[in-house]
């Protein structure tokens, strides 16, 4: 019975959203699905606070439902052949500062906004069983998505940023009420380090703004000024600005310190959203902003820049081989794995950044998978400490197996997704051209490759830790129970895509590809 | 001829005033006070209509006059822009009404003369945003301070209030004085005091050490009354001595009111290209200042009241980077956000005052558990601080990005990063109101009851706060229109 109410609130807002946005958007009569996409998750907090609190978690779950429905239909509506940005919804807002409702998927954001629904589905069925003021929770939790979403699919500044910051905000909430640990403490450096980073990036977005002639805070626009309007000064001294304002969000070296500590606090929904998705726009805003807008100050930078990345990678594999609390190895090892992401940035060159998107949506359904079964697995043992677990594999077998498989998937095994997206981050490295007497990258990506190996110790170690051995606490032992359907649902349905995009990345790299490649030869890229 | 409607306003105010005072002799000292605070909100509620008599159309949608209505021979000269103004000023003193009706429940004063002084120093306000000519620009604003002073010092019983409205009337005349001065010098050099003809005669003139003396005294002076730093010393101690009511209009209308008599003077009166350099640099080290240190020394503060103080000196900062870059969207900017930080500010003073009207209480960590006791103000709080901030999707954020916007595009792009680094630092403190409110438990789980206005008056501020951040369209209209009225 109660598998069947669930799996009915899944499958019907998902076909509903097939049913009803199958014409293009510029057809007549047509929904307009981006506008859709980021309301449906703000119009369910609006309902979530309006109805019963027994309702709530019914309506999170349609939602999220009927939100992956309408990314995969924007994923199957995107055409590649075409390129550029579709499905745009272009609305003037205020005219004396050039602000528009301009909103538009390329084949880059489309990956994003297929993330972005995937975790939002596991994240609320994941939240299932809070308790603690559930409405509350469920109305944060929405927001947050819809800021993401926001975010995701805005090709203006003004809205860009005002989404962007709007999904940090209910972060500090959903870490200072329902974490754990220290919790106070680390939402107000969340919410601190990341608003500092945008600091840097509201006034960049200004300045590009007023130094450009046409006056305008669209994106597509300014990518197409930067050769004519940009100085090579103005461009040097903006880009590293900006890189390191949107690196603060992907936990760039030495911005990352707000990212462990807020992980190991975060209640499981808030950390793999934020894992998945927050952190993804990142590397995002990168690739979307300030490539395209100053491309100059990026050739300048990048091959300074990417030693903050190497710091990344390796600095936060070594950190999670020591670390004793089972989330705290999972968020360093995210940390780890943003530094890839920006590290197939630096590299500058087609594979590299096709790599990089493709790690950015196989981090984030990763992390999230593997955040989820941390949190499943705390709610059961009730510790995190890893001195205190062990041998849980018997207890719970089905939930021990996926998070090997989580494991897998975080190392890169050939089949699963980060396997893809590294492979070409690495590729990428081996054939960019910066030169610099000597090409940098030939000789950074080994290291770089080092870190691989640190990834396996460390979730090797966890898995042995954690689901092997000997069981230490025997008290654990009569209280932990494998995973209910309903827990399970969303990890397998994670680990689904996982294996979709490793087995088959050819849809996914070339939708990547459809915004890479022509932004490489905008920019003076390397091929 | 002189047109009555130019002044229309303060006659309602000023008029008001003496009706309550008049009244309240008749009933005698026995009767309750209700009727006298209705008869007042009233008068100010036909004040703010009165605006839209100038033009014949309603507030908001089109707040401004196609023609300036002029009277005293152009001393006093309403148009748009002084429209704007005077609606900020009594939308404000509206509030603070709201708010004295709350807060003499609990407290016990002369309610009849505290409504009097109120109306009277809102009239002040007003008539200082359609002044022409110094002296009358002078006139209202003593109007509107000495008011203040007696305002702040209302409660005689009280330590603090009384050290409130000597420190305010000390260092207050003190900076009047200063601000005479200046004035005096001006009126040395230039022969005049209407400020259209002071600009005249100084574009004709090289600019002289004594102008200099003259600009630096005036910025001195009026900075006093906006509370910029570095003279901003008096601001904690006055708003945290003040009855709250009056730490709300001081925060609000008097502020307005000050940078309405700062973009006549300067815009106006100092705006010759040979005596701009003069006073941008000097101002543009204030606005900074006031940035930086509004926000540094409000992170320790543990009192609601003084914590706002410091915060209102850090918003006066920003509000300066608009007005410092000058021009249509400068002025846009600094008028836009004028109206958000009302609601904002006012939102969370109405907020402070039913709280402590319960409690008892303006320290900080009183405030826990707020999302149990009464959601609605955890919420307000939640909403009107973040705004404050600049968090979006909250209208301080719409306003902050037009502020920094216009700043950026007069060049001053380090003021611009200065204001949004703090507004990171104000966050911290803005946050610990939050997180006491929304994620701490509650010592005393007792419910906050509102009545059913104050209940709308917050929501209504909720409401504009968070639609202002992502369609700022409506208010921004009317501000690029009042903006216009000075800049083509």
């Amino acid at each position: 019975m109660f598998p069947i109410q669930v799996l009915a609130t899944i499958l019907l807002p998902f076909a509903a959203a097939f049913e009803f946005f199958h014409n293009p958007v510029d057809g007549p009569n047509a929904l307009p699905i981006l506008t859709c996409f980021i309301l449906i998750p703000n119009l369910a907090a609006f309902l979530i606070m309006a109805t019963p609190a027994n309702w709530t978690k019914w309506i999170s779950l349609f939602a999220a439902s009927l939100e992956l429905g309408l990314a995969f239909r924007v994923f199957t509506l995107y055409q590649i052949s075409a390129g550029g940005f579709q499905l745009v919804e272009q609305v003037p807002w205020l005219n004396n500062l050039g602000i528009q409702y301009l909103l538009g998927v390329d084949g880059m954001s489309t990956l994003m906004v297929v993330l972005v629904a995937c975790v939002y589905f596991a994240g609320s069925l994941i939240s299932w069983n809070v308790t603690m003021r559930t409405k509350e929770y469920f109305v944060l939790f929405s927001l947050l998505v819809g800021g993401v979403a926001g975010a995701y699919t805005s090709l203006d500044l003004f809205f860009f940023f005002l989404f962007y910051e709007f999904a940090v905000l209910p972060m500090y909430l959903l870490v200072g009420i329902w974490g754990s640990g220290r919790k106070e403490y680390a939402a107000m450096k969340l919410t601190l380090m990341l608003l500092a980073g945008s600091a840097f990036m509201l006034v960049g977005f200004l300045a590009m703004y007023f130094s450009s002639s046409v006056h305008t805070f669209d994106i597509r626009i300014l990518g197409n000024l930067s050769q004519t309007n940009f100085t090579p000064e103005f461009q040097n001294f903006w880009f590293p600005l900006l890189f390191l304002g949107f690196g603060v969000i992907a936990a760039v070296f030495p911005f990352h310190t707000w990212s462990p500590d807020g992980y190991g606090s975060a209640p499981t929904a808030a950390s793999m959203l934020h894992a998945g998705v927050l952190k993804s726009l990142g590397g995002y805003s990168i690739i979307r902003v300030a490539l395209p807008a100053l491309p100059q100050g990026a050739r300048h930078w990048l091959p300074i820049l990417v030693f903050l990345t190497i710091v990344n990678i390796l600095y936060a594999a070594i950190v999670a081989l020591k670390q004793k609390d089972f989330k705290y190895v999972i968020a360093y090892s995210s940390v780890s794995h943003c530094g890839a992401i920006l590290f197939g940035i630096c590299t500058l060159q087609v594979a590299g950044l096709n790599g990089a998107v493709i790690q950015t949506l196989s981090h984030g359904i990763v992390a999230a998978m593997t955040f989820a079964l941390v949190g499943l697995v705390y709610g059961k043992a009730h510790t995190r400490e890893l001195a205190k677990l062990g041998g849980l594999g018997a207890a719970m077998p089905v939930l021990g197996g996926l998070f090997v498989a989580a494991a897998m998937a975080n190392v890169g095994l050939p089949g699963l997704s980060g396997f893809v997206g590294e492979f070409l981050i690495f590729l990428g490295s081996y054939r960019s051209g910066f030169h610099g007497g000597f090409n940098i990258f030939q000789v950074l990506f080994p290291t770089a490759i080092l870190a691989i190996v640190l990834t396996a110790i460390y979730y090797l170690r966890l898995v042995q830790i954690v689901f092997y051995g000997p069981v230490k606490d025997p008290h654990i032992k009569e209280e932990a129970k494998d995973g209910s359907f309903i827990e399970i649902l969303p990890i397998a349905f994670l680990l689904v895509v996982s294996l979709a995009v490793g087995l088959y990345p050819k849809p996914f790299v070339d939708l990547s590809n459809a915004t890479i490649a022509p932004l490489i030869d905008q920019i003076g890229g390397f091929k | 001829m002189i047109q009555v409607s130019a002044f229309l306003p303060e006659l309602w105010l000023v008029g008001t005033a003496m009706l309550v005072l008049v009244v309240d002799l008749f009933r005698g000292p026995a009767a309750g006070k209700g009727p006298l605070q209705w008869l007042a909100a009233l008068g100010t509620l036909g004040a703010l209509v009165s605006l839209s008599c100038l033009n014949g159309t309603c507030l908001f949608s089109a707040c401004t006059v196609s023609e300036p209505v002029q009277s005293f021979a152009g001393f006093l000269k309403t148009d748009s822009l002084a429209l704007f103004f005077k609606m900020v000023i009594l939308l404000a003193t509206l509030l603070t009404l709201l708010m004295a009706v709350r807060y003499f429940k609990t407290h016990n004063t002369y309610t009849a003369e505290f409504l009097a002084i109120l109306l009277f120093s809102a009239a002040g306000a007003s008539a200082l945003t359609s002044a022409q000519e110094i002296i009358t620009l002078y006139i209202s604003l003593e109007t509107l301070t000495i008011s203040s002073y007696l305002l702040a010092s209302f409660m005689k019983k009280d330590k603090g209030s009384n050290e409130a409205g000597m420190k305010y009337l000390l260092l207050g005349a003190f900076s009047s004085a200063l601000l005479l001065l200046g004035f005096s010098y001006l009126y040395g050099l230039t022969g005049t005091t209407v400020i259209a003809d002071v600009a005249k005669s100084l574009a004709s003139q090289p600019v002289s050490p004594l102008l200099v003396l003259s600009v630096i005294l005036i910025i001195a002076g009026l900075a006093f009354k906006i509370s910029l730093a570095p003279f901003h010393m008096w601001t904690p101690d006055v708003y945290e001595g003040a009855p709250t009511p009056v730490t709300a209009f001081l925060s609000v209308a008097s502020k307005t009111a000050g940078f309405a008599a700062f973009v006549r003077l300067f815009w106006v009166g100092l705006s010759a290209p040979s005596v701009l350099p003069v006073w941008m640099g000097l101002f543009a080290v204030l606005s900074a200042m006031s940035i930086v240190l509004g926000n540094l020394e409000a992170l320790p503060q543990r009192n609601i009241k003084r914590m706002m103080a410091y915060s209102s000196i850090a918003q006066a900062g920003y509000i300066s980077t608009g007005f410092l870059a000058g021009g249509k969207l400068g002025l846009t900017a600094v008028l836009f956000y004028t109206f958000v930080y009302l609601f904002a500010n006012l939102g969370a003073f109405l907020a402070i005052v039913i709280v402590s009207g319960k409690t008892g209480s303006d320290q900080i960590e009183d405030y826990a558990g707020m999302w149990k006791r009464s959601p609605l103000i955890g919420v307000a709080l939640l909403v009107c601080l973040l705004s404050l901030a600049g968090v979006p999707p909250f209208a301080g954020f719409s306003g902050k990005w037009y502020l920094f916007g216009a700043a950026v595009h007069m060049g001053y792009t380090w003021l611009a990063l200065v204001g949004m680094v703090f507004s990171v630092v104000s966050l911290y403190y803005y946050l610990q109101v939050v997180r006491q409110a929304l994620v701490s438990d509650a010592k005393d789980p007792s419910p906050i009851e509102m009545n059913l206005l104050e209940k709308g008056v917050l929501l209504i501020c909720v409401i504009f706060t968070v639609t202002l951040g992502f369609w700022p369209r409506p208010i921004m209209d009317v501000a690029q229109a009042a903006a216009t009225s000075l800049f083509n």
